[in-house]
């Protein structure tokens, strides 16, 4: 595979410099804890996060220190507070000389040690996670690939790889649903360079150093994967040309039959690009074309060419015409509801790529190599579509935005509103905080900008807590209509006051796919009927205005809220208003 | 590849060339702790084309021991 290229570590250092003082408009803390010296990565951090726009501050703890940084609770890493805690530790400190001389000691020996370690880790992170709401990613181990049993070395019971193998398994296990922790496969990025270029003997020798300085910025570069997670910067679409990207040649030119799209290279090489499309599209990344073509020519060769891996069904919208790109772009922007800062745009001719980067430089336009053997391995580089969870509602969104589109459609055959919602059949089901709802509730209140009443966040950890806790109520609607399913759409978060007989509303969102459809009045009519139904004779919400929620704002005053100070209060003096097109069910 | 070897140590210890000569070393300035020196000897090898032996490493005490060691390799100074 193709690496990306990195400038060299005294790029870093020096840029470092340059931009310190200097303030982005995200913010994020990071705390490194090393096994070994890891110098430099803290200013390879803070300049790619510079370059998305995010001030990052760091805190590298002291050689040798992260037990005890750890351990001690008025430790430096805790008064430095981070939001994410990187703790990288590598094969030779975890298994100390068995790393060398790995069978002075019997079989069952060696697993009694890897127990042993691995509840080392477990412990360790059991009282980080005491004493800091950081998020923690722990590496794992890479495997040696040298063993003194050589071609033996398979043969033999619990061998050394197979120690570090089981080790790494094991902290996986540990960790897997651990919302607060996240494991980072050291190993494959060790796979990935090569060990023999990520362990610099010199430096390892001269200064106790396991990432070689060359490697750091690559290390650096993919730890930025959670940072952007983290702060919810990431991409979610990939805009693509046709001619020569989705394929070889020009459709016009040479073809339905003459295009290269083949088992057999060169049209290999663009199959092998597809492929890698629709597994990201698969986890989630919304895709669409931008081309200048004949729409009818290019759809035929989408719809019928034998070797297509994506087809009509996974592009969430189409512009195939002669207008300019730039303003295809625009719309597609507009009728997926995203922000042009959340594009990945591929396309195979430099001038259209420099057009676009001049004109709307928030998208990421992809310096697309000139041979398209290099276009898959290009795609994989890519390290912008990273969320810290993954939820059925991420999976299923190609599909989504598919039947967004049949709805769009039906809008427009429909002669007004009400009649468009009446066709639509919405079915909304009322869910209660669980473990299958907990990750997508965080994720909404995470990322909801739109139609939010108060805007507040809460981590996967937080809302467990609160779903815990028997003064609160906190839910979520789940939203379908005769196209599909929209999964879990809508969050509410309420704190009951038993004793004044008042409810309030601290949370109440709605995502932006499936606003102006009368969910929200379905959600705000079933709290008021169940606060109803429980004796209260009053419910208080907020509206707090934001640069985005303004859709929003006319909700409170629509159900007959009155405003009463900073406070919208409703007291049961005006019915519930009710929302007939929605059949609405309680799970 | 033809490189000056000055610009190189200036860049990477931040300190202006007129500031540095054939003496200067982690003596003399101020930037030039170990680290820097490790990052100084990552850049020299990829802009010489170059691999330094773990001796040599530890031997540099000067930009001297620098050129030397360069021109016994024949990478090519442009001073």
């Amino acid at each position: 595979m193709q690496s990306q290229v990195e400038p060299n570590l005294s790029y870093f250092i020096a840029k470092a410099r340059s931009i310190d003082g200097r303030s982005f408009q995200k913010k994020i803390k990071v705390a490194i804890l090393s096994s070994f010296t890891i110098n430099g990565l803290e200013e390879a951090l803070r300049v790619k996060c510079a370059e998305s726009d995010i001030t990052c501050a760091t805190y590298l703890c002291g050689y040798g220190q992260y037990n005890q940084d750890i351990l001690d609770q008025s430790s430096k890493l805790y008064e430095f507070s981070p939001d994410i805690t990187f703790m990288i530790i590598d094969t030779r400190s975890v298994l100390s000389t068995l790393f060398y001389t790995p069978y002075t000691i019997p079989a069952n020996d060696r697993r009694t040690y890897i127990d042993k370690r691995v509840a080392d880790f477990v412990n360790l992170v059991k009282t980080f996670k005491n004493r800091t709401g950081s998020k923690l990613v722990l590496t794992n181990c890479s495997i040696p690939t040298y063993s003194p049993y050589g071609i033996c070395e398979v043969r033999t019971e619990y061998g050394l790889k197979e120690m570090v193998y089981d080790f790494n398994a094991r902290l996986s296990d540990a960790f897997r649903s651990d919302p607060q922790v996240f494991l980072f496969d050291f190993n494959s990025f060790v796979a990935k360079y090569g060990e023999i270029n990520v362990l610099d003997y010199r430096q390892f020798l001269v200064g106790d150093i396991k990432v070689s300085l060359s490697y750091i910025p690559h290390l650096a570069e993919e730890l930025m994967g959670y940072v952007k997670a983290n702060l919810g910067v990431n991409r979610k679409c990939i805009v693509l040309d046709l001619d020569n990207t989705l394929w070889g040649g020009i459709i016009g030119e040479d073809g339905f039959d003459r295009i290269d799209l083949s088992l057999k290279p060169p049209g290999m090489a663009f199959m092998e690009f597809q492929r890698v499309l629709l597994a990201l599209y698969q986890r989630g990344v919304i895709l669409a074309i931008n081309s200048r073509n004949n729409e009818d020519e290019a759809l035929r060769a989408i719809r019928d060419h034998p070797f297509m891996v994506l087809r009509e069904e996974h592009f969430a919208t189409m512009k195939i015409n002669w207008s300019d790109k730039i303003s295809n772009m625009k719309e597609i922007a507009q009728e997926l509801n995203i922000g042009l800062d959340s594009i990945v745009y591929f396309d195979d001719d430099p001038i259209n790529r420099e057009l676009m980067s001049k004109a709307i430089p928030q998208i990421k336009t992809i310096d697309l190599p000139d041979d398209p053997s290099l276009y898959a391995s290009t795609l994989m580089q890519i390290n912008d579509f990273n969320t810290l969870v993954m939820t059925n509602e991420d999976r299923k969104r190609g599909e989504m935005y598919r039947e967004e589109h049949k709805r769009t459609e039906l809008k427009r055959s429909s002669s007004n509103l009400e009649d468009f919602l009446k066709q639509l059949e919405i079915r909304v089901t009322m869910k209660k905080a669980n473990n299958f709802t907990i990750p997508r509730i965080a994720q909404l209140t995470l990322k909801t900008n739109q139609f939010n009443l108060t805007t507040r966040r809460y981590q996967e950890e937080d809302v467990e807590t609160l779903a815990q806790d028997h003064t609160k109520l906190i839910g979520c609607a789940q939203t379908q209509d005769k196209f599909g399913d929209n999964g879990i759409t809508g969050v509410y978060i309420v704190n009951k006051n038993h004793v004044d007989k008042e409810w309030f509303i601290d949370t109440f969102l709605l995502s932006c796919r499936v606003m102006g459809r009368g969910i929200e009045d379905a959600m705000m009519g079933y709290i008021l009927s169940k606060a109803k139904e429980e004796g209260v004779i009053k419910v208080k919400a907020e509206f707090i205005p934001t640069k985005k929620n303004k859709p929003c704002e006319q909700l409170l005053p629509n159900f007959g809220f009155k405003k009463e100070g900073e406070q919208w209060v409703y007291t049961y003096n005006v019915p519930i208003k009710q929302t007939n097109h929605v059949e609405l069910n309680e799970d | 590849m033809s490189s000056n070897l000055l610009d190189i140590v200036a860049n990477v210890m931040e300190v202006q060339v007129s500031q540095i000569d054939d003496e200067s070393g982690p003596e003399t300035i101020e930037n030039w702790d170990s680290f820097r020196g490790l990052i100084l000897f990552e850049e020299l090898e990829s802009k010489f084309n170059v691999k330094f032996t773990l001796n040599e490493l530890l031997n540099i005490k000067k930009i001297k021991d620098i050129k030397n060691i360069l021109s016994v390799r024949g990478a090519s100074l442009n001073e």
